[in-house]
Formats: C-alpha cells, sequence, structure tokens
C-alpha cells in the first residue's frame, strides 16, 4: 500500500463499479464526487442540527433537577469526589452516600464523580465554581483537601465558609516503630545516639498531624516524603528503610497488628480524639494505648506548653475528629440540607447500619446533628496563631514555604 | 489448601457466579477496546453494580474485567496504531507492523492466544506464589524498584527500531514531558508556568493516544483506498494455533516474567512487557525482524501483559499496594466487605483467594476466546480506507482521552503531541521509549529519592537486586561494543534496524521518510533547544526538585547535541540531488519539457510535501474541532466536524457521509446514558 497519497490519487477514486478491490494503479477515470452545492447544503444542514443540539440539547441532557420543597423522589444526586478512585477517601464516600441516598425518602439515585488532580485541590475548586445549589449536588472533603485551604495556598480557590456540612466522620491513628531501631516504648522517642526515620507521603498532607506531634514530644524523628501512599511506608518500615510510621485506625489491625503480634513493631502512642469539651482524649478503638499528651507527661514529667497543645488540638480535629465530610452549597434550599441531615442522623444511629458500616467507618460514628455547622465551622477557623505555628514548622524543620 | 481451592472451583460452578463473571468478562472486552477509556473505565462502571451483592459475585465480576483489559486493549493497539494503555504499546511495535503489511488476522490471534496463556499461567503462579510473595516482595526495596525504571526505559530506547541515540533522546524527552507537575518529594510544581492544569502533570491516555493515534490518524488519513492486499489465513483456526505453538517457550518466558513483574509493587506492570520483549530480542538469533513483524515480539510481551495483572493481585491482597486504579479500586470494593489487605487475608479467607484465582483463569480463557474467535471480523477493520475511518476514530480517541480528567486542555495536549508524534514517526525517531520515559519518569524520581535518603552512601549499589539489574543493563551493551571493536560484521544483528529494510518499508512510506532530511535536523534542534530550556528552567526549583529535571535535561542534552551531529554528517555525506534540467524537445507542434532527471529521487520528495501537506490538513481539522467542541460541545462538533470531513476529505457519497454522521451522532448522545462516560461541555451550554 502506497502511504503517500500520488497526485494522481487525489482526483481519481476507485473503479466504476464502486468496490474496493485493492488496486495498485488508480484508475484515471473521476469518482462521482458529490457536486459542490449538494455537499455544502448536507454540512450546512447537520450545522443547523449542531446548533439545535447545542442550545437545547444542553437542557436535555442535563435535566436540571429540583428540590426546593426537600422531594428526591426521581432525582439523582451527584457527588464530586474529588480523589482517584479505590483510594480511602472515595471507598467511604461511595459507601456512605450509597447507603445515604438510599435512605433518604423519595430514594434518589447516586452519581459518583471522580474528579482527582492536585491532591484533591481540583476538584474542590471544580466544585466551588459549577456545582449546582439545588440539593442535588454534594462536595466529599478529606483531610487532604482541608490542609491546604487552612495554610492558605495559592493553588486553593474554595473555601469552607461557603459551604453547608451535612455529615462528618472522624477516625484516628497510631503511631508505631520499628523494634529493630532500638525501641521498646514511648521513651526512646528522645535522646537517641541516631533519629529515626520517618516516611511520609507530604509535609502538606495528612501527615502533618503526626510531624506536629513529634515536635510536641520533642523527638528526634527525621522525616523522608515522597512514599505513593501508608501502604508503602508500612512495607518500607518491615523492610527496615523505615523506623517510625503511623496508620489510621481501619489499616492497623491488618497492617500493624501482625507485627507487633510477631514483634517486629511496637505500637507508642495514639494521636488522641478531641471530644465535645475541646481536651485530648483517648481514642475510643485504642482504648489502651496512651494519647500524645498522656506520653509528653511520661518522657517531659510536664504537660506540653500550652500555645504548642492549642496548634495540636486544632489540627487534630481538622484532620482527624472531622476528617471526611459530606457539604451542599451555601445556597442549597434549607429544606434540602435539612432533609439529608436529619437521614443522616438517623442512619448514623442505626445500629444495623453501624454494625454493616464498621470496617469502612472504622467504629467512628457519623456526626450529623444539628450544630456540626457551628462545631465545624468552629474547628475550621483556625486562629492566625495556629496557621503561624504550622508554617514555621514547615519552614524550620522541612525546608517548605508556602507563599 | 487443595480442599479450599476445589471448593472455590466448585462454588464457581454456581451460574450465577458465572454470570456475573460473563458479565464482566463482556464489560472489560467491549469498554477496552476503545482506547482510552481500558481498565479503569471497565471497574468504574461496574463498582457501583457492586453495591449489595455478595463479595463473591462482586469479586467474580470485577475479576472478569481486571483479567481481560489487556486483551482488549491490544486490538486498538494492533488494528490502529494507537495502544490505550503503556504495556500495549510493546505489542503495538510488532503487531501494527504486521496489521499493515496485512497479516492483522495472525497477529491479533497470536496475541490472543498468547493473552489465554498469560492468564492461566499468571493464575496458576498467582497460586504458586502466595507463600513466597511475602519474602519477595520485603527484598526489593527502593534501589531495586529505581534500577527497574532505568531498565525500562533503557530498554525502550535500545530496543525499539531506529538508531539508539534517536531511542534515547525519545527517551529523555519523554522524561522530561513526565516530570511536568508537582514534584513528588517536595510538592513543588515543576514545568507549569503558572498553570493550574498543568501543575497536575499531563494526562497518560492524552500522551498514549496522541503520540501514536493521531499520529497514526495525520499519516493515513489521505488513504482514501485499500491497497494492501490482506495476507489469509490459510487453513483457519488449526494452522493459526500451530503457529503459535511453535512459540511456547516465548510465552512461557513472557508469563514468567510477567508475574515476577506483577508482585513488584508499582512499576511492575510497564516494565514487565518491556523486560518480556527485550528477553525475547536478547535470546533470538535473529533479530532482523523485531519491530516489523516478528511474532515473537507479540507472544512474549502479550502473555506478560495478563501474567502482570495476575502477579499485581498479590502486592494488592497482601500488602494492600494496588498496582493501578483498577486494583485500588478492587481493594476498595474489599473494604466495603469487611476484607482487609494484608497476610491475615490468606489465612482467613482463602476461600476468597481461590475463587480470584481460578475467576482470574476462567476470564482471562474466555475473554481471549471471545477476541479470538472475532478475530476475523476485527480483522475485517483494516479493510476500510483510513480516511473513511478517521473521523470516527478521531471522535471516539477524543473522548476516552476526555475521560481521565475531565479537562479539554488534554485534548489540546493530545493534539499537540499528536504533531510531535507525526514528526518523531516521519524522522524514524521510536515513540515507544517517549510514552515509557513519560509513565517512568515519576517512579523514578521517586525512588531514586527514597534510595537516596535511606540508604547511607552508596552501598545500595552493592545490593544482589540491584547489581543483577545493572548486569541486565550493562552486559549487553559492553558486549557489542567489544564486538564493534574487535571489528566483527557489523550486520544488523544487534537488533538495531534501517527504517528503510524488509516489506514493512514498503508498506509504510511515511516511516523515517523524513531521516536525513532538513526536517529531521531540525527536530534534533528543536530538542537540543527544548532541553536546554528545560536546564535553565530548573535552575529556579529548590535543590531536592531540580535534581532529577537537570539529569534528565542535560542527559537528553547530550543525546541530541549526539544528533545533531549525526544528521550533519549524513547530509554532508549525502550527494546533492540534480538539478532538474529543462530541455525543450521541440519538433514540430509539441513542446515537450523533460523535467525530470532524477525521477525517483524527485518522487519522493514530492511525495514527502504532499504528506506533510496532508498532515498539516489533518492537524489543521484537529484544532477546528476542538475549537467548536470548546464553542458548542462536543456533539455538535461531531455533527459540523464529520460530515464536512467526509464529504470534503475522504469524498464518499453523500449517503455514506449522513448515515455515518447520523450513527455518531446517536453513538455520543447515548453514551453518557450507558456508560459513566462525559462529553466536553460548549460555551454555549
Amino acid at each position: 500500500m502506497t502511504q503517500h497519497v500520488d497526485v494522481t490519487d487525489v482526483t481519481a477514486e476507485t473503479e466504476t463499479d464502486g468496490s474496493t478491490v485493492p488496486t495498485q494503479d488508480p484508475q484515471p477515470e473521476d469518482r462521482t464526487s458529490p457536486s459542490p452545492t449538494f455537499a455544502a447544503a448536507v454540512v450546512a444542514g447537520f450545522a443547523a442540527l449542531a446548533v439545535g443540539v447545542s442550545v437545547l440539547g444542553g437542557d436535555l441532557l442535563n435535566p436540571a433537577a429540583s428540590t426546593t420543597d426537600g422531594d428526591y423522589a426521581g432525582e439523582t444526586v451527584e457527588m464530586m469526589i474529588p480523589l482517584a478512585e479505590g483510594g480511602g477517601t472515595d471507598t467511604w464516600a461511595r459507601f456512605v452516600a450509597t447507603e445515604l441516598t438510599q435512605e433518604v425518602p423519595g430514594s434518589p439515585g447516586l452519581a459518583p464523580v471522580n474528579d482527582d488532580g492536585g491532591e484533591g485541590i481540583l476538584g474542590t475548586n471544580h466544585f466551588m465554581t459549577s456545582a449546582r445549589a439545588d440539593g442535588t449536588e454534594v462536595l466529599v472533603s478529606t483531610a487532604s483537601t482541608v490542609v491546604p485551604y487552612l495554610l492558605d495556598m495559592p493553588a486553593v480557590r474554595y473555601d469552607f465558609a461557603e459551604l453547608r456540612p451535612i455529615l462528618a466522620n472522624g477516625t484516628g491513628a497510631v503511631v508505631y516503630a520499628r523494634s529493630g531501631a532500638g525501641v521498646k516504648g514511648p521513651q526512646d522517642l528522645v535522646d537517641r545516639d541516631r533519629p529515626l526515620v520517618f516516611g511520609g507521603i507530604a509535609a502538606t498532607s495528612l501527615d502533618l498531624t503526626t510531624l506536629l506531634a513529634f515536635d510536641l514530644l520533642g523527638a528526634d524523628v527525621e522525616s523522608t516524603f515522597g512514599f505513593e501512599g501508608r501502604g508503602p511506608v508500612n512495607l518500607a518500615l518491615q523492610r527496615g528503610e523505615v523506623d517510625i510510621d503511623y496508620q489510621t485506625t481501619s489499616s492497623y489491625g491488618p497492617a500493624v497488628e501482625p507485627l507487633v503480634e510477631d514483634g517486629t513493631a511496637v505500637p507508642l502512642f495514639s494521636l488522641g480524639q478531641v471530644d465535645e469539651s475541646g481536651e485530648i482524649v483517648r481514642d475510643p478503638n485504642f482504648p489502651d494505648l496512651p494519647t500524645v499528651v498522656e506520653v509528653h507527661e511520661e518522657i517531659h514529667g510536664e504537660l506540653p506548653d500550652a500555645g504548642r497543645l492549642d496548634t495540636y488540638r486544632a489540627i487534630l480535629a481538622l484532620t482527624y475528629t472531622y476528617q471526611k465530610a459530606l457539604w451542599v452549597p451555601e445556597d442549597t434550599p434549607d429544606e434540602a440540607l435539612e432533609l439529608l441531615r436529619s437521614t443522616a442522623q438517623e442512619m448514623g444511629a442505626d445500629p444495623a447500619f453501624q454494625e454493616a458500616a464498621a470496617e469502612v467507618l472504622g467504629g467512628y460514628p457519623i456526626d450529623a446533628s444539628p450544630d456540626l455547622a457551628e462545631r465545624i465551622g468552629d474547628a475550621y477557623r483556625v486562629d492566625d496563631s495556629v496557621r503561624e505555628d504550622v508554617l514555621e514548622l514547615l519552614e524550620t524543620d522541612h525546608d517548605i514555604t508556602i507563599d | 489448601m487443595t480442599e479450599a481451592a476445589f471448593s472455590a472451583l466448585a462454588s464457581l460452578a454456581d451460574p450465577a457466579l458465572l454470570l456475573m463473571l460473563a458479565v464482566g468478562v463482556v464489560a472489560g472486552l467491549v469498554i477496552g477496546l476503545i482506547p482510552g477509556l481500558g481498565g479503569t473505565g471497565a471497574v468504574a462502571i461496574l463498582l457501583p453494580v457492586t453495591f449489595g451483592m455478595e463479595p463473591e459475585a462482586a469479586l467474580a465480576m470485577l475479576i472478569g474485567a481486571l483479567a481481560v483489559v489487556h486483551t482488549s486493549d491490544t486490538v486498538a493497539a494492533v488494528l490502529l496504531g494507537a495502544p490505550g494503555s503503556a504495556s500495549a504499546s510493546v505489542t503495538m511495535l510488532d503487531g501494527y507492523s504486521m496489521a499493515r503489511q496485512g497479516q492483522a488476522k495472525r497477529a491479533l490471534s497470536l496475541a490472543f492466544l498468547s493473552s489465554m496463556a498469560g492468564g492461566l499461567i499468571g493464575a496458576v503462579g498467582l497460586t504458586l506464589a502466595i507463600p513466597l510473595a511475602r519474602p519477595l516482595v520485603l527484598s526489593f526495596g527502593s534501589p531495586e524498584l529505581f534500577m527497574l525504571t532505568i531498565l525500562g526505559v533503557s530498554l525502550a530506547a535500545v530496543l525499539s527500531r531506529g538508531n539508539v541515540v534517536k531511542g534515547l533522546m525519545a527517551g529523555f524527552l519523554g522524561l522530561l514531558l513526565g516530570l511536568v507537575g508537582t514534584s513528588p518529594t517536595t510538592a513543588e510544581e515543576r514545568f507549569s508556568f503558572g498553570s493550574l492544569f498543568l501543575s497536575d502533570g499531563v494526562s497518560l491516555v492524552a500522551v498514549a493516544l496522541g503520540i501514536f493515534g493521531l499520529a497514526e490518524i495525520a499519516s493515513r488519513v489521505g488513504q482514501r483506498k485499500v491497497t494492501e492486499k490482506p495476507v489469509e489465513l490459510t487453513g483457519g483456526w488449526g494452522a493459526g494455533i500451530r503457529e503459535w505453538i511453535t512459540h511456547w517457550s516465548q510465552v512461557v518466558r513472557g508469563s514468567l516474567i510477567g508475574i515476577w513483574a506483577g508482585v513488584l509493587p508499582g512499576v511492575g506492570a510497564t516494565a514487565g512487557t518491556w523486560l518480556a520483549y527485550g528477553q525475547a530480542v536478547a535470546t533470538a538469533k535473529d533479530k532482523r525482524k523485531f519491530g516489523k513483524g516478528d511474532p515473537r515480539g507479540i507472544v512474549g510481551p502479550e502473555s506478560a501483559n495478563n501474567s502482570v495483572e495476575a502477579g499485581d493481585l498479590i502486592p494488592t491482597f497482601l500488602f494492600g499496594i494496588p498496582g493501578g486504579v483498577p486494583s485500588a479500586m478492587l481493594l476498595g470494593m474489599l473494604l466495603t466487605y469487611g476484607i482487609q489487605p494484608g497476610p491475615a487475608i490468606v489465612t482467613e479467607h482463602l476461600d476468597l483467594m481461590y475463587l480470584i484465582v481460578w475467576a482470574f483463569a476462567i476470564a482471562s480463557v474466555a475473554g481471549a476466546f471471545l477476541c479470538f474467535l472475532a478475530t476475523g471480523s476485527l480483522a475485517r477493520l483494516t479493510r476500510v480506507p483510513f480516511a473513511v475511518l478517521g473521523p470516527g476514530l478521531l471522535v471516539i480517541m477524543l473522548l476516552g482521552a476526555f475521560q481521565e480528567g475531565g479537562q479539554i486542555g488534554d485534548l489540546w495536549v493530545m493534539v499537540l503531541l499528536g504533531v510531535v508524534g507525526f514528526f518523531l514517526k516521519a524522522t524514524g525517531t521510536p515513540r515507544a521509549p517517549f510514552l515509557i520515559g513519560f509513565v517512568l519518569a515519576i517512579p523514578m524520581e521517586r525512588y531514586y529519592y527514597l534510595t537516596a535518603n535511606l540508604y547511607d552512601g552508596a552501598s545500595w549499589m552493592l545490593r544482589p537486586g540491584v547489581l543483577v539489574f545493572a548486569a541486565v543493563l550493562v552486559v549487553p551493551v559492553l558486549w557489542s561494543l567489544l564486538k564493534k571493536l574487535r571489528g566483527t560484521s557489523g550486520q544488523a544483528d544487534d537488533g538495531h534496524r534501517d527504517e528503510h529494510d524488509g516489506p514493512e518499508a514498503e508498506v509504510d512510506d511515511l516511516e523515517g521518510s523524513l531521516a536525513g532530511t532538513g526536517w529531521s535536523a531540525g527536530l534534533a534542534v528543536v530538542s537540543v533547544l527544548v532541553f536546554a530550556g528545560a536546564l535553565w528552567v530548573s535552575g529556579s526549583f529548590s535543590e531536592e526538585a531540580s535534581l532529577m529535571p537537570r539529569l534528565v535535561a542535560t542527559c537528553g542534552l547530550v543525546a541530541a547535541l549526539v544528533l545533531v551531529w549525526q544528521e550533519l554528517t549524513v547530509r554532508r555525506a549525502r550527494p546533492e540531488p540534480a538539478d532538474p534540467v529543462e530541455e525543450p524537445l521541440g519538433t514540430g507542434g509539441s513542446t515537450m519539457v523533460a523535467t525530470r532527471v532524477e525521477p525517483a529521487v524527485d518522487q519522493h520528495a514530492l511525495a514527502r510535501a504532499q504528506d506533510l501537506r496532508i498532515a498539516a490538513r489533518a492537524f489543521a481539522g484537529m484544532a477546528a474541532f476542538l475549537v467548536l467542541a470548546m464553542v458548542g460541545g462536543y456533539l455538535a462538533a461531531t455533527l459540523v466536524f464529520t460530515p464536512a470531513f467526509l464529504l470534503y476529505a475522504a469524498r464518499v457519497r453523500p449517503r455514506t457521509a449522513i448515515v455515518y454522521t447520523l450513527v455518531l451522532g446517536a453513538v455520543l448522545l447515548s453514551l453518557p446514558t450507558l456508560l459513566p462516560v462525559e462529553l466536553p461541555m460548549g460555551l454555549l451550554q
């Protein structure tokens, strides 16, 4: 087959009978090419159709949903997940939203949309600019979209003060270390010959809270970032490449417990949970593990400095107690929001749901009480001093400056 | 253990489960056929359906889809030169060439049979590997993974058709493109020039389909009739199968390499397929046909493709580290059933593990078999003149690429890379290393960084795994250097083929047609500028973030400069084409002016100019299409672009054009309701 088109090819076509018999020498006869006027007419016809389709079709293809009356029958809820499919947040979001939409009166359908990029920033940006405020568009947030917001990073074009929460769900984490590095308990975190190597993904991700914990304790830890996820860090610890790591509650069982049992690793402390009165208390899933604050007392004989403890508490609430949440745009009709919220609250209190959701939620309750908006608003509105502390830590210890 | 194995097999005999498996297989095949959607698309579609199902049924369906993904994306790679995934680009090297020579049926048969075998062997390997997996995975640390990425890119550069310098330069260009985006270690934005779109990196599908798919469309779109005589598979199925069996050792070797590569978390799939190809080339005595339709270039990599998916299940289930988005989604699904990844999964859920193994085996066989049956009809696609296929393909490919990020910018990147790909192809620069470099750039940087930080000094270089990989890389190079020094005759036996050798050259004149011309030298010069520019821009990054870009830019600069020198030498060495001489032969009334002194040379130049014109028009058309899409939406753009192209460029009958457009329009209209496919929306909507 000749690749290049000979000059003769341009005018001559296949044989008169119109069959596509392969031939090397094009016949010199002209094919009956469509007359120019007819061809133009065809194209013009389609162009008209195209204009019609694009102007009218927009509505046909995307019928606007309306739930001002709070009636979800026949609607579809579109859920924006700003992270990749298959990740922890994605799994959580799909599960919770599916259960929720089944419970909501009218049983709306669910359409999850993954729009990942920039650690969740891009998708959340998109939501802010393009989401309809009619109760059928919902956003998923997670620590990795909240921390950049807190640090006021330039790529962030969203504001949680302009969103209203439906429900929130927290989680916890445990810090553990490799016994091969000579660690037998929390007291081995300080006064070391060699610093412990911590494996992280990025300092501005969920790792931030653990870094703050290390800073609070004055632990002798050196961090290496760039791992793809907590799974690889756990693997690296088993290989001896990394000495200290943290895992969230749902991964702790399968990833860390076997190591603890065979003596490879030793759990040190849990990051703790912030209760209603603002105190840092033991994680209900790890009642036997001390919190950071308790460990501080154990090592240094006194409570941590109040200012730094405030910073830690603020970040802990942001990244763990309210780690994942579902939001709707500010102008969403009150009835719609109230319906979603109350359904979520009922669902969260239902023992059958709690049992089915045990693995995904990790044993942490769905928080959808009426004052959620207020509490979450408070948690997300951190003091400037907290922000400054964090920026300082990032700059001095990790060489990261955020303009 | 055997008891669990057989009880799992018995449970699969349940028709409900088999049905789920079949659904998964069919969905995976159909979706995998569309270049750009692939495995992620298939699992994304099926996942919501699994909510509320029993874990066994859900698993059967998802595994069914996962197992066949690499079987069906071969189709687009072989028939259209548009690989939907990086590993399909390996099969494309020989598969597409074979198809262009009229042997599409043969290429596809070989590929499907190998896929089948790869899946089966992968399933067996999966079972056997479970007890061995843990120590194996633990023994491979960051240094070994780093060496693996280097190996992947080098193999691609060295083994592709064309001269090694061009291959390396393409590899470095690909690496550079892969570095656009956010640094994995410092979260800094590199080469994004302030654009939020670029700060997230370039989309893989856009790169693969642009560099290969769009470049093919632009180069073949002028083809209005089919002039290749399709080679009939004489003897029917039997002969095809018999030919395949003669390559059984390649199949087995490919599968084994695939499983092992898949077990390694992270870079397994891409590097594994290249390793299989590399091994096939290295162990072959006559290497001249590789890249031009050697069956060994198909069977090994295709079986590796499938067994890699099997191997990938090991880090996914045992360590919770999925090798890609489809396995990540599988993992997520398991989690909702309370099944946690980890070593405990082998003891607590052994029955489920075996179910997965059997499902994988059955799905691979069934999927490949179905494709095998369809080979005849699929191969007939090559009988359609490309000018007619062109617009439909373009619309579908762009749509597929759009799914990944939902950004129209990705489509512009794709068209731009199409132009790049066209010139790479025309100047005889291999494109596969570009794609591999792009895919492996960030992992390479990440593993290098982790290695440098977690291991003291250079002690990591003495690790046995690292030494083995280094040997695989260095020894062949030393060997051929030694041979050259000893002055043994430099036959093209080292696997480097000249662009114009063999039957392939008659078939695809575009490949390498611009080699040695001003365009070729121009490409080299542009590359020099690109690398130099990158080097300069890297100066503004922080120290950590600039290490990899600087390294890549420097090496690329060296390669590009060597290429420029080569080009200049070649041009100086070539005799100048004689000027056309005009001789009026005047007798009687007619004056004939003979203007052709060198008919062959002139015709080549004429053909080249024609090719360039056609390609320019094709790309202009693509750009116009995108502008239309941005204004009026995808559907509208298609409705205008398709008939215009078919009538004016392809010159089909009006009735054909109308029907074609209406069908295409209907497909686009119905697609969002059937699949989670998003159509780009325009300003008017």
